[in-house]
């Protein structure tokens, strides 16, 4: 069973730990990128070698995996998708985008479709859902096109930046 | 070492698990009232878990009590997926037929009141599993939980069956603690019979 696949316009696999450091660092250490988890933006390219092996360990314990999205086309790297906290016993997975400002809404939709295809019909999981930080401008709207739905918003989860920061929960569920 | 203490409610107390109550404990977990959980078969297993509820609480990662009323152990009040840093925690109450609304509120709260002030836990959860009792739903608006988010088929409960889980927070408006100067606090960790002549 591959976990590498191709769409239309992108490729979509999971990443090469000595090859991928510099495209991913290109991408997290954008700020509008990782905003609405929110996390702090990478600041020096070490950080994306390191997280190249995080997520690799990661996914060798199945706990979590996270593809690269790259266009066709061009090479660049539009995206970073990821699924972690896999509930094995309770079919659950939490689905964390980092999205380039680039990638187009259409192209999400793409990867993302053939993401779903795959964690509901190959890994069989039932329930997909994401905490973005409340009041975030942007991914709410993209997220209710994808066909997520707001399910409500988690109180005061963690400080952030000296304020408490509450996360608003979307989810999807297989047919 | 002690890390779970025990605690006087109306009637009765919530108290750590011992492995002499585990004919009361078998009862309880060959009852379960969440949906899709099995009943227990084999009472060789609670002891096990006696001793997981110690190093839970001693590594900070949840914290159990018995909840006996009238001299009986009717319930289990519980804590867990607890985050230290992030001063939350998920609490859950598991009960016989015969715990009252009531006592298992009074639970709750005891364990919560501890919880707070001990280990100043500000956000608390609780997860009610669609086909629970309707009105553990109303006992925790009474006590202050508010509804954040229905989760959609987020608990599993057979092969290809899910119910929807209700996620209720209680959010202390308090202000948060200011740390003091760290190291100068003569408490050598979170252990209860410290500084009581019991360090064992």
């Amino acid at each position: 069973m591959s976990w590498n696949f191709e769409t239309e316009n992108y490729i979509v696999r999971l990443p090469i730990s000595d090859q991928d450091g510099d495209a991913l660092y290109q991408l997290l250490s954008q700020q509008a990128v990782v905003d609405h988890i929110p996390r702090m933006a990478m600041t020096v390219d070490a950080q994306a070698l390191d997280e190249l092996r995080r997520v690799a360990m990661r996914f060798e314990g199945r706990e979590a995996a996270f593809w690269l999205i790259e266009d066709k086309n061009s090479g660049k790297l539009q995206a970073r998708i990821g699924i972690q906290y896999i509930n094995w016993m309770m079919l659950n997975a939490q689905l964390q985008l980092e999205l380039s400002p680039e990638f187009p809404l259409d192209g999400l939709k793409e990867v993302l479709t053939e993401i779903k295809n795959y964690l509901f019909n190959e890994l069989h999981l039932h329930r997909l859902e994401t905490r973005i930080r409340t009041g975030i401008s942007g991914l709410p709207e993209k997220l209710l096109a994808l066909g997520f739905e707001k399910e409500g918003t988690l109180p005061s989860q963690f400080e952030y930046e000296g304020e408490d920061v509450s996360l608003d929960v979307y989810s999807i569920i297989s047919e | 070492m002690k890390f779970t203490p025990e605690l006087d409610i109306p009637g009765g107390r919530i108290k750590p698990l011992h492995y002499d109550d585990i004919d009361g404990l078998f009862e309880l977990y060959q009852n379960p009232e969440i949906p899709g959980q099995r009943p227990l078969e084999d009472k060789e297993q609670l002891n096990r878990m006696v001793d997981y509820s110690v190093q839970m609480a001693a590594t900070q990662r949840g914290m159990m009590w018995a909840i006996e009323t009238d001299g009986k152990i009717k319930g289990m009040v519980s804590a867990f997926d607890w985050q230290p840093s992030h001063l939350r925690v998920v609490m859950r109450v598991d009960g016989l037929s015969d715990l009252t609304l009531q006592e298992r509120a009074d639970a709750l709260k005891a364990a919560m009141d501890f919880l707070a002030s001990k280990y100043h836990i500000r956000n608390f959860a609780y997860q009610w599993i669609e086909g629970q009792a309707d009105n553990i739903r109303t006992m925790l608006t009474k006590a202050g939980f508010s509804l954040a988010a229905r989760l959609r088929g987020a608990w599993r409960t057979g092969n290809q069956s899910f119910a929807d889980v209700e996620q209720y927070h209680w959010v202390s408006a308090e202000a948060k603690p200011v740390p003091r100067r760290l190291g100068d606090d003569d408490n050598l960790g979170q252990n209860l019979d410290a500084g009581q002549g019991d360090k064992s």
